[in-house]
């Protein structure tokens, strides 16, 4: 499988032919000139038939199944694990209780995996649910049998979940994480005491989790001394890298196959620590080995987005200029490692507010590390700070919309940079109209359906940092009868975001190919190494710069002109680019190529960058049951070009439902007898279903950022998140009077 | 432990097997069979992922224990497009209201949504909603699966 590699990097020597004088245009779909290509989502027919694999759908000869067994404790010390039924069960060929592997180290702290506690390693039990042991049978239903004949006997020790909870241990993030700074500008604290208005709330979003319908799952295989993973992952070279340095073995060694992810939310942006045990086992037994992490093991060994409490503090003058802005975070982490708190970021920056003042603390708990689920940071801040920002409304006497309308800025209040692109004010515009704001009463309660039932109608803005972490893309060129076939292999992840239709469409659309000719290939590291981390709403920003270099790079090769289709009669042409963010050094390639994440942004040299968003949400609440309903959404968006509209529009409807399950639905529940999670299933952990969604208006500003890169594309699938419940929970205020200041609302916060 | 003969028909064609009297249908049909369309999301019964039709009518392939297939008619995502390709309408509705992001859970949603048509609930949106809530999707596509099953209801009634 190495060999793939070797003969990768052979490849990058462009290879041309001589070339005919006859110029033959080969039009995509009709006219050339005509414009883009259609916009499809390019792997759609393989996804309605069944006929895409993911990783857990590979079925090699021979193949074994893990299953692990957990602890029964919420923390404590692991005396005994009694392994004499399973071994003992039909069809088991190996239980493994320790393993000889190397710490895989936190993402965020210099290592490759979701946090840095690896289990089987050590008799520490850090949370409940841990995995104590692994069983391989030579069928699922014999390693899950055997799986549950194991016993333990522990120490237990006192534990506190919650973030809350007596136990817990609250440190100053400034303290301990020295790169962490809190934000601030200007005089927060005697601005704020000088607002004639003043707004000083709190506000808590609880702990909750992912749930991509895809399960964490592996299928590991061993070729001699060669290794190939194949699993659903946004970083297939941490997997690689990370791995690697457990094993005490090459990268080289290793190849990770993730071309399509089931859903994957920031739960499966690193390495995961059943990996390295499996990959022990199938060596041992010389054979390959699926792991399929049942659904309820998912909610302990993968990350999941921290409990925060926030303090919101906001001064204005009584003409709804805000003065000050305070927000202090209390975020929940594990006790082995500081999962950043990074709330700050894009609160400083949604208004103009010249002073501003933050504290965040990480607040140690008996859970395994928390991590980065969609909008990790942003979709809780702005719970908190576009709810006050709405108390503040009703304080001044004054519109929600025209109150944030009068606070937007083109400056960024904390670098004092311009913004690269800002048309947050142009999507509250457009929203409003489309939404049929100036109908609205602005009374408490004055709203009522024809069945009685209380309407209510919120505004929220929201934002999400524009980042870009380095790429490289292969582009390959070959004769097709009178046309030609693209091959582009480039560093990013498709994981339903869609962005392998971009890829496709920004090729497409240069080489005036149709989209049938164009193959894409990602998450996987035979092809362009590295794959680094596709997350933090950077995949398209990221990928299609380095597409777009190729493009030039192609055209270069072939003497082309800056625009249309390649003469007929070339040859097979490879060329290869890499584009990385603004002000980055050129080392950074090297940074992702080791598996270590390598975003830049929002700050960029000359600029600050981020995408916005503004959602327009009616609520109804009904009048016997007092249920919350959400019949429709306004959301609007402004993520530069538009890259690919058909995945972009399912996208912004996907973060929109996202956010409505953060609003009324989801919250992992703790019992502080037991630790863990106490519902963690797919029933007990509600997530909204469909009956939950009604109309969902999607609008695209579609306005280049040429300033972040020459595409002119920002982030999108996490500012269409950003904003969403605190629109719900102001709607909530309007229908009902009551200022719920918790996650999730749900009906008893309305009785 | 209990090893069962059995004999079905999947996707119009008979498989004779051994099986474990543990062992789902699911199960059998991705690590035995080599018919992965349908997908493990939960594997409880409470997500969808893994629907297929036995006789024609809609069951959670996890919850299905492989024995109770003997004799049955089993079809999976992967007998729904007809045999030289040609996509079943749904299959189409779902990719022309791009019903599907990540697409891990849309086998089962189609193979729910095909039931839900024959069962005749698709008198409107509200009912098909009601009727598709069985079948999660995380990536948030039930605007486009509400839509994808009106248009090819609509169409068949028409027909």
């Amino acid at each position: 499988m190495n060999v793939s590699r070797r003969k990768f990097l052979a490849g990058t020597a462009a290879v041309t032919t001589a070339a005919t004088a006859a110029v033959v245009a080969t039009p995509h779909d009709g006219d050339a000139a005509s414009g883009p290509p259609p916009s499809r989502r390019v792997d759609a027919r393989e996804k309605v038939t069944g006929d895409l694999r993911y990783a857990s759908d590979r079925l090699l000869p021979g193949t074994a199944h893990a299953v692990y067994a957990v602890a029964t404790i919420g923390k404590g010390r692991l005396l005994e694990v009694n392994t004499k039924a399973a071994e003992a069960a039909p069809g088991v060929r190996l239980v493994l209780t320790r393993v000889d592997v190397k710490p895989p180290g936190f993402l965020q702290g210099g290592g490759h995996a979701f946090q840095s506690l690896q289990p089987l390693t050590s008799d520490r039990i850090a949370y409940r649910g841990q995995h104590i042991a692994l069983v391989v049978a030579d069928s699922l239903h014999a390693a899950t049998e055997a799986a549950a004949l194991i016993t333990a006997r522990y120490e237990a020790e006192p534990i506190a979940v919650e973030i809350d909870a007596p136990g817990a241990q609250k440190v100053r993030q400034s303290d301990v994480l020295p790169t962490a700074h809190d934000v601030v500008a200007g005089n927060a604290p005697s601005a704020f005491a000088a607002a004639p208005v003043k707004i000083d709330h709190e506000y808590e979003s609880p702990q909750s989790h992912p749930v991509p319908m895809e399960l964490i799952a592996s299928v590991v295989q061993w070729d001699g001394d060669d290794l190939t993973i194949y699993e659903g992952t946004q970083n297939a070279s941490a997997v690689q890298n990370g791995l690697a340095l457990q094993l005490g073995i090459s990268p080289e060694r290793i190849e990770v196959l993730s071309p399509s992810v089931g859903g994957a939310f920031g739960q499966k942006n690193s390495l995961q620590t059943h990996l390295a045990p499996v990959a022990v086992a199938a060596r041992r037994l010389g054979r390959p080995i699926k792991v399929v992490v049942p659904r309820t093991q998912t909610f302990h060994n993968a990350s999941f987005r921290p409990a925060s409490h926030h303090r919101i503090r906001l001064g204005a003058d009584r003409s709804g200029r805000m003065l000050a802005a305070m927000h202090d975070v209390d975020q929940q982490t594990s006790r082995h490692d500081y999962f950043p708190a990074v709330y700050t970021e894009l609160t400083s920056r949604l208004y103009g507010i010249t002073n501003y003042g933050s504290q965040q603390n990480l607040v140690r708990t008996d859970v395994q590390t928390p991590g980065f689920m969609r909008a990790p940071y942003e979709s809780p801040g702005t719970f908190a700070f576009e709810s006050a920002v709405d108390e503040l409304s009703y304080a001044l006497g004054k519109d929600p919309v025209a109150l944030r309308l009068a606070n937007d800025t083109a400056v960024d209040p904390i670098s004092g940079h311009p913004f690269s692109s800002r048309y947050l004010a142009d999507t509250l515009r457009r929203g409003s109209r489309k939404f049929g704001w100036s109908e609205r009463s602005a009374a408490p309660g004055s709203m009522r359906g024809r069945d009685g039932s209380l309407i209510g109608w919120g505004v929220a803005a929201g934002a999400y940092k524009a980042a870009t972490a380095p790429a490289t893309a292969r582009l390959r060129l070959i004769p097709a009868g009178r046309t030609y076939h693209a091959t582009i292999w480039v560093d990013g992840h498709e994981m339903g975001q869609g962005i392998r239709s971009a890829v496709a469409r920004l090729v497409a659309e240069d080489l005036q190919l149709r989209l049938e000719h164009i193959e894409v290939g990602v998450g996987d590291t035979r092809g362009v190494p590295p794959q680094h981390l596709t997350a933090g709403s950077w995949g398209t920003a990221t990928a299609l710069p380095a597409v777009y270099a190729a493009l030039k790079e192609l055209r270069k090769k072939l003497g082309l002109g800056a625009k249309g289709p390649v003469p007929s009669g070339r040859g097979e042409t490879i060329v290869l680019a890499r584009s990385r963010a603004p002000g980055q050094p050129e080392a950074i390639h090297d940074r992702a190529a080791q598996g270590l994440p390598a975003g830049a942004g929002p700050e960029y040299p000359e600029f600050t960058a981020f995408s916005f968003v503004s959602h327009f949400v009616e609520v109804r609440v009904e009048p016997t049951t007092r249920r919350i309903r959400v019949p429709r959404v306004v959301s609007t968006v402004d993520c530069g070009k538009v890259a690919s509209p058909r995945t972009a529009e399912s996208q912004v409807r996907g973060g929109v439902i996202w956010g409505i399950g953060a609003a009324l639905r989801e919250r992992s529940e703790v019992d502080e007898r037991f630790g863990g999670f106490a519902n963690p299933t797919l029933e007990e952990y509600v997530v909204p279903v469909n009956a939950d969604i009604g109309r969902i208006d999607v609008g695209l500003i579609d306005k280049p950022d040429f300033n972040l890169n020459p595409v002119g594309v920002k982030g999108l699938g996490e500012v269409v998140m950003v904003g969403v419940a605190a629109a719900v929970a102001n709607a909530v205020f309007h229908a009902t009077g009551r200022r719920v200041r918790h996650l999730p609302i749900r009906l008893e916060d309305v009785l | 432990m209990n090893s069962i003969k059995v004999s079905f028909r999947l996707n119009r064609k008979t498989v004779d097997l051994v099986v474990d009297s543990r062992e789902s249908l699911l199960d059998v049909l991705r690590e035995r069979l080599d018919t992965t369309g349908a997908k493990k999301g939960c594997d409880q019964g409470q997500c969808g992922a893994c629907t297929v039709h036995i006789d024609g009518r809609r069951v959670v392939s996890c919850l299905t224990p492989a024995v109770q297939v003997a004799g049955r008619e089993v079809t999976t995502i992967e007998g729904v497009a007809g045999p030289d390709g040609e996509l079943h309408p749904l299959q189409q509705a779902f990719i022309d209201n791009d019903a599907l992001q990540c697409g891990y859970c849309t086998p089962g949603q189609i193979m729910s949504g095909l039931a839900c048509i024959k069962e005749g609930h698709t008198t409107d949106d509200a009912e098909i909603r009601e009727y598709m809530s069985g079948n999660l999707c995380r990536c948030g596509c039930y605007v486009g699966v509400v839509a994808a099953v009106r248009e090819t209801a609509r169409k068949e009634a028409g027909r």
